[in-house]
């Protein structure tokens, strides 16, 4: 146990390293995914048959193939044909391409879930679509999209930890590159595994708790 | 070497359907083991005393809270450390079923949690006891309540099968990878990849929406 303690202090500053790509890739790819979610929500609403078409296949292949298989299209295929992306591009094209599937999902869902009533309310009453869309629908479908869009975030958090394969230095990286040298990969990867689970009860259970009292106080 | 990328999928057809149906193989069997586990484990997080109920929840966030890398990495290098070690199969089975456990057990739970508790209520007022109304009356209707969740679970088992050519376990994957090193064309094959995990998800969710409109007489 003592040994434990002091090779997991000895390793703490190297994993902390990979916590920050860990994060910066989480961001970023969040970003990503939320906008192009939207954008793909938006398309699988629309009346415009082409896009709606385009945006459900892509919904229903993306989440049909590995994440991994996907970032090692991204990282090897993409540059046999002369797109070349360093580790982090592949890493956030990946994670924000398949994460905006989910993303897409729960916004699309939301919205469907306001009553037609508000639109066409809206409508009688002479508002632009961009308008009835901006100031009637999202503002009520916001508090509908909190939870499960905090319960993809933790798993976009975990999925960051595949980056490793194309050697992004992100937390798992770190952890391997530690466990390889020192040979002891329990305590390394018991280590990474706590800093993972306090990420994730950050975000499951206080991020949810709050989200829970936002909504109770509301209706 | 290079070799015109044509006679690669000829080439290497034949290994990645192999690789498929090991990964499916695992599949089948770690989902049947998780669902009987799963299974067990929400009846005891729903009605065994307090100890039990405390011990199953944690196992269960922890296996939500931690990456599926560090999990299989976990089994399969980590206990090395303590003189256990697994061979490649073992380690992947052993991951899967502890994997698909943790699911299992939210799954079943908010299953059963859907049956309205009118249906016991009655059952008890005709006199069936707490066995046959469990067996008869409540986990039919959970069961059917729970195949839209269960058949995506399934197919996030089928993906997360890719993870396991990093303990050297001779799947789809690692064919994909053998056949990069050796023919640097990494596009056509990991296309072909994703096309063979594309093609069982799709079947796999067939199979479920077949299996829901089967039982949608229990609901």
């Amino acid at each position: 146990m003592q040994a434990m303690f002091s090779a997991w202090v000895q390793y703490l500053p190297q994993l902390l390293r990979g916590v920050g790509v860990t994060l910066e890739l989480t961001g970023l790819s969040l970003v990503v995914a939320v906008v192009f979610g939207f954008i793909l929500a938006l398309s699988r609403l629309s009346h415009i048959r082409g896009l709606n078409l385009l945006a459900t296949w892509y919904v229903e292949i993306i989440r049909a193939i590995p994440v991994l298989i996907l970032l090692f299209t991204a990282y090897y295929s993409l540059g046999q044909l002369g797109i070349v992306l360093s580790a982090m591009q592949a890493a956030v094209v990946t994670l924000g391409g398949f994460y905006a599937t989910q993303y897409g999902e729960i916004f699309r869902g939301a919205i469907l879930s306001i009553d037609r009533g508000q639109t066409e309310a809206a409508a009688a009453l002479g508002l632009p679509s961009v308008a009835i869309m901006r100031r009637v629908i999202l503002p009520q479908a916001f508090f509908a999209i909190l939870p499960p869009a905090t319960n993809q975030l933790s798993n976009l958090i975990k999925d960051t930890s595949l980056v490793f394969t194309i050697s992004l230095a992100d937390l798992m990286y770190q952890t391997y590159s530690a466990l390889s040298l020192n040979f002891l990969p329990m305590d390394m990867l018991l280590l990474a595994g706590i800093i993972y689970f306090i990420f994730y009860l950050v975000i499951a259970k206080l991020l949810g708790r709050w989200e829970l009292n936002v909504q109770q106080s509301r209706s | 070497m290079h070799i015109p990328i044509l006679t690669i999928p000829r080439l290497y057809a034949g290994v990645i359907a192999q690789g498929a149906v090991k990964d499916l193989a695992l599949t089948v069997v770690s989902t049947i083991v998780s669902f009987i586990l799963g299974t067990l484990g929400a009846a005891g997080r729903l009605y065994g005393p307090w100890l039990v109920k405390t011990v199953i929840y944690w196992y269960v966030e922890i296996i939500r809270g931690l990456p599926a890398i560090l999990q299989l990495f976990i089994i399969y290098f980590g206990f090395t450390q303590w003189g256990i070690d697994f061979s490649p199969l073992t380690a992947a089975l052993i991951w899967l079923v502890a994997y698909g456990t943790g699911y299992g057990v939210e799954i079943f739970r908010s299953g059963i949690m859907e049956v309205p508790h009118g249906q016991s209520e009655a059952a008890a007022a005709l006199g069936l006891s707490r066995r046959t109304t469990m067996l008869r009356i409540i986990l039919p209707q959970a069961y059917a309540a729970m195949l839209p969740p269960l058949t995506s679970f399934v197919v996030l088992q089928l993906k997360n099968t890719t993870l396991l050519y990093l303990v050297g376990y001779a799947d789809i994957m690692y064919q994909a990878r053998l056949g990069t090193d050796a023919t640097e064309q990494p596009g056509i094959l990991y296309l072909m990849a994703a096309l063979a995990y594309l093609i069982m998800s799709l079947a796999i969710g067939r199979l479920g929406y077949r299996l829901e409109r089967r039982t949608a007489a229990y609901r």
